[in-house]
């Protein structure tokens, strides 16, 4: 099954190679920031999601206490004020369930078409989907002195920057999500919402994500190829930019331009349609802090 | 110890972490190459020498079991502390975790020569498989090395051929590759003649390591050339086959469905038999311009080695486990053998004629396998399964 995901990124990367003067560098570059281009509306769904569930966590809250004895009920009343604002609770998880198969087999590509030993290349063929690019293998594999395919720790010295780099794109990427989701919380806090467990628990987990990612994808990129390194800096630039508040409004504004009119239309009037959902908060108490 | 909400949350994101690690693991290929057979006398008798990972042995053509090891003074069987017979292995991990590719070298004194992945050549005293000497080497090796004339022709994995002395280990000449050479050099006159990677078919001269001539194949080339009536017969990665002369010119060719990674195989009427990684078996006529006798799928799944040939029939091993019995005329199954759980058939094969070494009265086809608990499978002529060979 993977195989369906994985042998049209490894064609894509060959053809790519191909056009662009046999660079596999820029390739592996073009190709990941046409897919991360390219997933940036699942990656936008799931943050609007994230957000409107940030949103409902106080109603949610207030919902589980009223029901606290009756799962079936509040499990109900739930669904009810999902529905009721327009909200898939899985609606968050779906997106990032697709962009993973995706990334993957990426990751997967750029493993298989730099295939340097025997037992590695002969599957090559099998996942070159259109013909005309057999020619290209071996593909060149060493790039400013270092041997894609090999680990930092096997390469020069110097390769030592890519874990590096990978370490500190992470870091700056986490960093950057951490920003926006604080800055939800804190639009949620203006509008006198409470800090329940579940949304200080999201906090925390994703200030260890902060923490835990940069340090996990930097050790791995140790042990990992140069080229899968080269892969997780571009991929982390891009979501760095996608992150970005300035970068958001760029590619919210590509996006948007795409739909049709009538879409702008079903859009204001779903606008419309929230507004109500926003009217319960500004009525809703904030509760006193506890020191 | 009841955990905390928070605390359930972090193992819950450690464990999806773990996973998406993991599938990205998924159908990354583990290992280097596949089995290295080929024949090496042992005790005045000859054995099948298996080099895989990290580790190489000798197996009785005979039984498929290990060769045993003999106390030469007594002609006993050399036996372990508790009394188990020695079998005749050599252990990489006893050797800085050596990984072995390629067919030992049979050397005077009951010494091997054997190369390994780590950049070194091996000297084994074959009595009692103790390395006396090492050589470094600068690259990998994963092809048989080529002996003429007591000096080595190593060809490395990432590019070259270099000629070394057998006795002192001097390097003679190197000449480079812009990339691998992953087949055996051969030995034509004065040339010496090996593919590369990087498209070309290499001639230099044996002495002075000067180029002859190259051959654009048009695609990489990963197989040693069949030397047959003064011609060489290679295919290549671009779906090729060539007939090329002794001076470089290719003379005629042929298009295959997909890569040729097997070195073609010959009969006494001049049909060159041909296997590529679609699984197809190309016969083709060296008499009249490589033109084709008949072409068949064999298998779904691809053929890396190339076939034999013996008396009417062809046979060729692939991807799927299959073991396919052709009929030489017209390329239709006799037989197929399916090897179970159906490794997949990378190596090389190995014809063995009936002879008082071999220690075998028909005549045997070994394949091997990627899977250590049937490493080397045997066969019958007509296809009856005569052992397996497990590490």
């Amino acid at each position: 099954m993977w195989d369906l995901i994985i042998n049209p990124f490894v064609t894509l990367l060959t053809w790519f190679y191909s056009v662009l003067n046999q660079d596999i560098v820029l390739a592996i570059v073009v190709l990941t920031v046409i897919i991360r281009f390219l997933t940036y509306p699942l990656l936008a769904r799931q943050q609007e999601s994230s957000r409107k569930m940030q949103q409902l966590q106080p109603q949610l809250k207030k919902l589980q206490e009223k029901h606290k004895n009756d799962r079936e009920k509040l499990s109900e009343a739930q669904m009810k004020l999902y529905k009721e604002h327009g909200v898939n609770p899985v609606g968050g998880c779906l997106p990032l369930l697709i962009q993973f198969p995706i990334l993957i087999g990426l990751y997967q590509a750029i493993f298989f078409a730099l295939a340097a030993t025997p037992f590695q290349l002969v599957d090559l063929p099998e996942r070159l989907l259109i013909p005309g690019l057999d020619h290209l293998i071996p593909i060149q594999r060493i790039w400013l002195g270092m041997d894609l395919t090999l680990p930092p720790t096997t390469n020069p010295t110097y390769a030592l920057v890519l874990p590096l780099l990978v370490l500190v794109t992470t870091w700056a990427q986490s960093k950057l999500t951490m920003s926006m989701s604080k800055q939800n919380k804190s639009d949620d806090d203006k509008d006198g919402s409470d800090d329940t467990s579940v949304a200080g628990q999201a906090q925390a987990m994703t200030q260890s994500m902060t923490t835990i990612m940069p340090l996990m994808f930097g050790f791995f990129s140790l042990s990992f190829s140069v080229g899968l390194s080269i892969y997780f800096v571009t991929s982390n630039l891009v979501g760095i930019v996608q992150y970005s508040p300035q970068g958001r409004a760029v590619l919210d504004k590509i996006f948007s331009s795409n739909k049709s009119e009538a879409d702008v239309i079903v859009d204001s009037k779903d606008e419309e349609e929230d507004e109500p959902v926003k009217k319960p908060r500004k009525t809703t108490k904030k509760k006193p802090r506890k020191k | 110890m009841k955990l905390t909400n928070l605390k359930r949350y972090r193992l819950l994101f450690l464990l999806v972490t773990a996973v998406v690690v993991l599938s990205g693991c998924y159908g990354t290929r583990q290992g280097t190459s596949w089995p290295a057979i080929g024949l090496i006398e042992f005790n005045d008798e000859q054995y099948i020498a298996v080099s895989y990972n990290g580790q190489m042995e000798l197996v009785r053509p005979d039984t498929g079991s290990f060769a045993s090891l003999i106390n030469p003074a007594t002609g006993e069987i050399r036996r372990t502390e508790n009394n188990d017979p020695r079998t005749w292995v050599l252990n990489g991990p006893d050797y800085d975790n050596a990984q072995f590719f390629s067919s030992p070298i049979q050397l005077e004194d009951d010494r091997y020569l054997i190369a390994d992945y780590n950049n070194r050549l091996l000297e084994v005293d074959a009595i009692t498989t103790t390395v006396e000497d090492i050589t470094p080497v600068e690259d990998h090796v994963l092809a048989n090395i080529l002996v003429v004339d007591d000096v080595l022709y190593i060809p490395f994995q990432n590019g070259g051929v270099t000629a070394m002395t057998l006795d002192d280990k001097d390097v003679l000449w190197s000449y480079p590759t812009e990339e691998g050479v992953w087949a055996q050099p051969i030995n034509v006159e004065n040339q010496i003649i090996f593919p590369s990677l990087d498209h070309q078919l290499y001639s230099v001269d044996i002495d002075s390591g000067e180029l002859l001539w190259t051959a654009d194949l048009e695609g990489g080339i990963a197989s040693t050339p069949l030397l047959a009536n003064d011609r060489l017969y290679v295919g290549s990665f671009n779906k090729k086959f060539f007939e090329i002369s002794l001076d470089g010119e290719i003379l005629n060719d042929y298009d295959t469905q997909n890569w040729v990674w097997g070195t073609p195989a010959i009969d006494e009427d001049g049909i060159v038999y041909v296997t590529d990684l679609s699984g197809y078996v190309h016969a083709l006529d060296t008499n009249d311009d490589l033109s084709s006798v008949w072409s068949v799928q064999a298998s779904p799944r691809g053929i890396r080695p190339g076939p034999i040939v013996y008396e009417d029939r062809v046979i060729v091993a692939s991807r799927d486990g299959i073991v396919h019995w052709l009929d030489k005329r017209d390329g239709l199954t006799i037989n197929d053998q399916e090897i179970e759980g159906n490794p997949e058939l990378l190596g090389d094969l190995i014809f063995l004629e009936p002879s008082d070494t071999l220690n075998i009265d028909e005549p045997l086809i070994v394949v091997s396998s990627t899977n250590t608990g049937e490493l080397l499978i045997a066969f019958g002529i007509d296809g009856r399964q005569a052992w397996v060979h497990k590490r």
